[in-house]
């Protein structure tokens, strides 16, 4: 019972313990928002695959995978496998409905992806990543009042579904939300347009696109352009594809790179003897240079991979049995059959590194705990030689001293790793409103605050000093300095940008709690704080009685 | 409540042939050298002696919190030898068969007066406490580890495939370690809202409310010894030896810090006691002091040169060169 009264009346009748909880609670907080933004990095670039491409993809670029609907079928029948979805992928130019000030339109180099919306909906989460498209109810409570989206009229998921014009039935082509260098992404993470000018509202708006059909490595002569209409725009949250990448559909991307399905000639010259026109002798299938897969929810993505591509395999070799086929599937050894994660292993790799290298690094963090624990509790139990003495005096026993000192360490060490995982949390989740907060520059208020509070810290000094405290002239002027400093910079503050989007891929800053390194610092801080008081309580229960009564 | 019948023939404690060595250094110090002494019940026995003489190092080893040299003589407590006590015993004679008053009072200065008086019953009696919480630690780790676990997997803390990984197992490892934490401070927690209870209405709170309330400080329960005068702050060390119901007494110099007047009262005070049947052994260097004693017993460089009834070295001061060292 004695443990529980001490232990809290040492706790509580002084200040040290508290400066203890601080630093346990600022180095466990400064590594939970550390790790937490590392591993919400690495999070959002494995979902990221997720949101566009599915979980794994099968690629053959340039000239595509014939007979793909056959591989297709055999794939959708896999267990692994939710959902299958054909892509072309290719480079090319895109004319702005815009112009740059010479007269001319604005020409952006783009990443072009023709897909088919509903077998692509299935795969990714298209639908969801379409930006003009009416917001749920629970969605539309969080936009701000002036959100275009809250205007149903603007509503084009239809169109994007079709890849087609509502009004004239053009060809439609969805654009990443980057794109148009009118749409302004605002502190609350929706777009705005430059000016605030509807005008800039991109669908229905013309673009023309330009493909370059390549064939057999070689780069074709002739460049194919088509015009198309925007139908609507789409933001997955991956920078780099939101300012490059353009959706248009699978057939217009097939006919425009010549990867459709078309008639086969003879290429050695031989005539029709009935029309005179060149021999024909088949047909030539329409290909997609990708295979978009979406796992099952019980299966992983490595799994899925293994699964597709054996089932690759055992197409290509049905394939190239048939005879009446006129051209054979690429060989299972030049196709890859990749995760989302391996293809980018390359980004992925370095940052899981930097991150478990960073969790190594931080451990130094549990020996702080231990040491700033340890030196405190020293100097404790060198002031409370007496009281120690006292107790063993009255017949308490060395355990009993033992746990005095150890539950001290315990509180202070969990106290601290709470409040530190606490402070964490809150950083963690609200660090884009920080990181927007720090993009601007600072209210009026807050400097004024600043420089009063100085001021008043000055004033403070300057009446310790005329009472002729030291100690109080000192800290009022260290005080008056730091604010003074901070004030002085909150003036002069006029923003920066911490997260740059074209560095970091993404656009907003991740801000995943890491509930994992959470509770494996807060488990290192207080297993370290324990440590670190029971050297110091190891001694005071040793303490001889006699010796400790006679100590002053 | 201990039994205080006056018995003349039997010793309660007895000291034979005590001796004790202290090491400064290298240098050995003799302070004891075969001194005896022996106590019945309900004697105050005053050991008068100069400054060195040993007669703190005496009371110290009567008390349990120091043991003789190896070849010195036992110590004896109803028969039993203090010196051959284990740990556990050992604590529950401090705590239980003496009760020690210091000269410099020794009050813990963050316990208020009441606190401070009912210390020594807030000390545990056995091993429960320890086991208590040792086994409370346990379940809160268990459960830690397996919300950790449950966290890994269920919760979806780990991506599915690292659920069945080393990382599964140290996050529940952290988690368990947490849990016990958690489980030890809840305990202590537990135990502070039960002290609080037990110090509004609680035997040992009343016992300790009524020695204070006995020595008039019944006004300052909520004062810090900081705040209490000399006299005062030796009346709380008193009560707190007085807390525990013990069989004996030792006091060590009890007014040797304190003004004539103050000291009075003190002596006053133990007398009152002292004719309620508490056995007193009181070191002292003064005659005066000792005169309020019913038996005197005489130091002089470590050994008992005297042991005479009340009255018979009234007057005597002790001679400057009966201590030879500074220890005791």
């Amino acid at each position: 019972m004695y443990v529980a009264l001490l232990a809290n009346r040492y706790l509580t009748s002084r200040i040290i313990p508290w400066i203890a909880v601080a630093a346990v609670a600022l180095c466990v907080a400064l590594v939970v928002i550390v790790v937490s933004v590392m591993s919400g990095f690495l999070d959002m670039l494995r979902t990221s695959g997720k949101t566009m491409m599915g979980d794994v993809v099968i690629r053959y670029p340039i000239s595509g995978i014939p007979y793909y609907e056959d591989l297709l079928d055999d794939l959708e029948a896999l267990p692994e496998v939710a959902a299958a979805t054909p892509t072309i992928d290719t480079f090319g130019l895109i004319e702005m409905p815009y112009g740059t000030g010479d007269g001319n339109n604005l020409v952006e180099q783009v990443q072009v992806w023709g897909i088919d919306p509903q077998s692509f909906n299935r795969v990714s989460e298209y639908e969801d990543i379409l930006w003009w498209r009416t917001p749920s109810a629970k969605e539309a409570e969080s936009l701000p009042a002036d959100d275009l989206r809250l205007d149903p009229s603007r509503d084009r998921t239809e169109a994007a579904m079709l890849m087609k014009d509502p009004g004239t039935g053009e060809p439609g082509i969805v654009l990443g939300m980057h794109i148009s260098v009118f749409n302004e992404r605002r502190g609350d993470g929706t777009y705005g347009f430059q000016g605030g000018n509807p005008n800039y509202w991109m669908p229905g708006k013309q673009v023309e696109l330009t493909l370059v059909p390549i064939k057999g490595g070689k780069i074709s002569i002739e460049p194919e352009s088509r015009a198309f209409s925007i139908v609507n725009e789409f933001q997955s949250g991956v920078f780099e594809i939101d300012d490059k990448r353009v959706l248009i559909s699978l057939k217009q991307a097939q006919q425009m790179l010549r990867l459709g399905s078309g008639t086969l000639y003879d290429q050695n010259g031989k005539l029709d003897p009935e029309t005179g026109m060149p021999l024909v002798i088949g047909k030539s299938p329409a290909r997609a240079t990708a295979i978009f897969l979406r796992a099952n929810e019980s299966y992983t993505p490595d799994q899925v991979r293994i699964a597709a591509s054996k089932a690759y395999d055992q197409f290509w070799t049905e394939s190239t049995a048939r005879k009446e086929r006129t051209v054979d599937p690429p060989s299972p050894f030049v196709v890859s059959v990749m995760t989302w994660e391996q293809q980018l292993a390359s980004i992925i790799a370095p940052v899981q590194k930097e991150r478990e290298l960073m969790r190594i690094l931080f451990s130094i963090v549990y020996i702080v705990c231990a040491g700033l624990v340890l030196s405190i509790f020293w100097a404790i139990v060198y002031e409370k030689t007496r009281d120690i003495g006292i107790l063993r005096a009255i017949g308490a026993s060395r355990p009993g001293i033992l746990g005095i000192f150890l539950i001290y360490g315990l509180v202070i060490g969990l106290l601290g790793s709470m409040v530190g995982v606490g402070l964490g949390w809150l950083v963690v989740t609200n660090i884009n409103a920080i990181h927007d907060a720090l993009g601007e520059p600072a209210p009026m208020w807050m400097t004024i605050s600043a420089f009063s509070l100085a001021a008043l810290l000055f004033g403070f000094s300057i009446h310790a000093a005329v009472k002729g405290s030291i100690l109080r002239w000192l800290l009022g002027l260290i005080g008056f300095m730091i604010i003074g400093v901070v004030g002085a910079g909150l003036a002069v503050h006029q923003g920066f940008l911490l997260w740059d989007p074209s560095v970091y891929y993404f656009n907003e800053v991740p801000s995943k709690m890491d509930w994992f390194t959470a509770l494996l610092t807060m488990g290192g801080a207080v297993l370290f704080s324990v440590i670190g008081a029971a050297i110091p309580a190891a001694r005071a229960a040793d303490t001889d009685p006699v010796k400790a009564l006679r100590y002053e | 409540m201990n039994d205080r019948t006056p018995n003349t023939e039997t010793p309660i404690l007895e000291g034979e042939d005590l001796r004790k060595t202290y090491r400064l250094g290298r240098v050995k110090v003799p302070v004891l050298h075969g001194a005896s002494v022996s106590i019945k019940q309900g004697e105050w026995v005053a050991i008068l002696g100069a400054s060195g003489s040993g007669k703190s190092t005496l009371l110290h080893l009567l008390a349990g919190l120091d043991k003789p040299d190896i070849d010195s003589g036992d110590i004896r407590y109803r028969g039993s030898k203090v010196e051959l006590q284990n740990g556990g015993e050992t604590n529950h004679y401090r705590n239980r068969t003496i009760g020690f008053v210091f000269q410099f009072y020794h009050l813990l200065p963050e316990l208020d007066v009441l606190e401070n008086g009912m210390l020594a019953n807030l000390v545990p009696r056995g091993r429960k406490s320890g086991l208590l919480i040792l086994v409370m630690a346990l379940i809160g780790a268990v459960i830690g580890a397996w919300l950790g676990l449950l966290a890994a997997g269920d919760w979806g803390l780990l991506p599915l495939e690292e659920r069945t990984s080393v990382r599964s197992i140290v996050l529940s490892g952290a988690c368990a370690v947490i849990g016990s934490g958690t489980m030890i401070v809840l305990i202590q927690m537990v135990q502070a809202v039960i002290l609080r209870t037990r110090m509004r209405s609680g035997e040992a709170a009343d016992v300790a409310r009524s020695t204070l309330g006995d020595f008039g400080l019944d006004q300052r329960y909520r004062h810090r010894p900081r705040e209490l005068s000399g006299g005062e702050r030796q009346r709380v060390a008193i009560a707190r030896a007085l807390g525990s119901d013990p069989d004996l007494l030792l006091a060590d110099e009890p007014t040797g810090n304190l003004d004539e007047q103050t000291g009075t009262e003190i002596l006053e005070l133990l007398k009152k006691k002292h004719e309620q049947g508490l056995t007193i052994v009181m070191v002292t260097h003064d005659p005066k002091v000792a005169s309020y004693a019913n038996r005197v017993v005489r130091l002089k460089n470590g050994r008992v040169v005297a042991d005479s009834e009340q009255n018979s070295v009234v007057g005597e001061m002790p001679s400057p060169d009966e201590g030879h060292e500074t220890l005791g």
